[in-house]
């Protein structure tokens, strides 16, 4: 069995060059002879090859040349003095050089002794460090000089512009436009075209009729929360374009809303949305109450119940309303209507109600 | 690969002459295979762990931005901003670019960041098959083709290796 065996396999093998024959016709005189010797040695001798153990034989290996290494030169943090300027070393905002940082510091997640031989990976050949973002360029040394070449350029922060309400009081326009710049071969964006202004309602010079007519006209572009009137436009194609358009639609409305349109007269006081005491009939009766009571002040002669505030000069509508009291007393009432009952526009209604008649009341 | 195809049958119709019972097609399966512990992004181990990884191909993607970072930095999927697509396609050309033109030294990832209008490219370069001389003309010839075709200024940042070993991570 063992020898049939034997048999087959090497006529296999022999089947095996024999085909290779046909792969190459320059080896072809090379294999043939060897073959042929092949051949005799195992038909003439009629011999069992000789099975070599492995190990048992010295073979000796002819050693390749070695290969001319490269020799690096140390990395730069090696030859680094400790009281180098690091500005001249890190300029500018750059990725992680592990070759340029001084210090030790490793990134990385090793799970098991597998991994790296269980040590997180340095910062040589470490990619991890070289995606995120670095300060290295943002240490004090470089924001001192930073500051000191800009200074050069900077000028004295103009004088009565100390607070954010006086800034508000000199500027009172504000116009919010944006730029876009993104990683694109075009530095165009339809976005960039949208121009807005922003400015408080109290900064137009306008009175009741127009205040309300302007807010009526602007719709929810006024904010009465803030105050703040916000106009906004994308329409024309150009950011300047945009700018001008929101500044005529600034003055258009200003002036729309000082107009008084004939139908607007017919606005009755039951028509109005909120109590305006200057309008209504408490103001006339106030002011006759009060040129009422002077009369008769005068004519007493009565020093304890007579209203001190009230001047040696005639009564009208126009002193009484610039009287500290009356504009308590309006205020109150106002307050009444529009707020509604409460106990506290009550009380104040009462104290103002006191103060404009001197009362004095003993409860 | 002929002669191991050959030994395969020689030994195939070694086994049959001493045996009738040897099925020749065992190794065709005609049912549908289950692949049920393939994932993407996720290599296989070999027998006797021969398979050399580097920490960014270790870590699976299902553990991205917890034990890797990614790769491309960009702001095109943020909320209303535009050219996505257009910067998935550069990332992919700029990777497929610099893959052949740095043949066989580029030994990891290249990590794409994008800041204002400029593009960064920062990757490691083994130096065993390469000459300082140049990794500097292939930086500054990357460097002109890429600023040239994608309209942008390209800044290459890369970094030196010695060796493509230093970057085994772990032997699966």
């Amino acid at each position: 069995m063992a020898s049939s065996l034997s048999v087959k396999k090497t006529r296999l093998i022999l089947g095996v060059m024999n085909r290779s024959l046909h792969l190459s016709s320059s080896l072809k005189s090379q294999e043939s002879e060897k073959l042929e010797n092949k051949k005799e040695s195992s038909l003439d001798s009629e011999e069992f090859r000789v099975y070599e153990i492995k190990g048992l034989k010295k073979v000796s290996f002819v050693r390749r040349p070695e290969r001319w290494s490269k020799r690096f030169p140390p990395p730069r943090y090696r030859t680094m003095p400790t009281d180098q300027d690091w500005t001249d070393v890190w300029p500018t905002a750059s990725t992680f050089k592990w070759s340029a940082v001084p210090f030790p510091v490793r990134q990385g997640y090793v799970e098991n002794s597998s991994e790296n031989e269980g040590v997180i990976p340095s910062k040589y050949a470490n990619l991890e460090l070289m995606k995120g973002p670095n300060f290295l360029h943002l240490t004090p040394a470089h924001v001192k000089k930073h500051c000191k070449a800009i200074k050069h350029f900077c000028t004295q922060w103009p004088e009565g512009l100390d607070t954010d309400e006086q800034c508000q009081k000199h500027f009172p326009l504000e116009s919010v436009t944006s730029d876009y710049v993104f990683a694109g071969p075009s530095l165009t964006d339809d976005r960039a075209r949208v121009a807005s202004i922003k400015f408080k309602l109290t900064d137009l010079e306008l009175d009741n009729h127009a205040r309300d007519k302007f807010i009526r006209l602007v719709g929810d572009r006024y904010d009465p929360d803030t105050g703040d009137v916000v106009f906004e436009s994308n329409r024309c194609p150009l950011k300047s374009q945009n700018l001008e358009y929101v500044k005529f639609i600034l003055t258009a409305v200003y002036f729309e809303s000082w107009k008084r349109e004939s139908w607007e007269q017919q606005k009755e006081l039951s028509d109005m949305e909120q109590y305006v005491w200057d309008q209504n009939k408490s103001s006339k009766t106030c002011v006759s109450l009060l040129s009422d009571i002077k009369a008769r002040d005068m004519a007493s002669g009565d020093e304890q119940g007579k209203l001190s505030y009230l001047s040696e000069k005639e009564v009208d509508a126009s002193v009484v309303s610039d009287l500290p009291e009356v504009q308590q007393y309006k205020e109150a009432v106002e307050n009444l209507f529009n707020d509604g009952e409460s106990i506290e526009t009550l009380n104040t209604y009462r104290m103002a109600v006191e103060k404009l008649l001197n009362l004095k009341l003993d409860v | 690969m002929s002669v191991i195809m050959l030994q395969t049958q020689g030994f195939c119709r070694l086994k049959t002459s001493l045996s009738h019972t040897w099925q020749t097609s065992r190794w065709i399966s005609s049912t549908a295979s289950l692949c049920k512990n393939r994932k993407s992004g996720v290599p296989k181990i070999t027998p006797f762990r021969t398979k050399q990884l580097t920490y960014e191909e270790a870590i699976p993607p299902s553990r991205m931005n917890v034990r890797k970072g990614w790769l491309s930095f960009n702001t095109g999927n943020l909320h209303e901003e535009k050219r996505a697509a257009q910067t998935t396609f550069e990332d992919f050309l700029v990777r497929r670019f610099l893959t052949g033109t740095w043949h066989r030294s580029l030994t990891s990832e290249v990590v794409i960041k994008r800041r204002h209008n400029t593009i960064v490219l920062s990757f490691l370069v083994s130096m065993e098959r390469m000459l300082p001389r140049q990794v500097y003309f292939l930086q500054g010839y990357s460097e002109t083709m890429l600023s040239g075709w994608l309209k942008m200024p390209v800044k290459i940042e890369l970094q030196t290796v010695a060796s493509q070993r230093d970057m085994i991570f772990k032997k699966i």
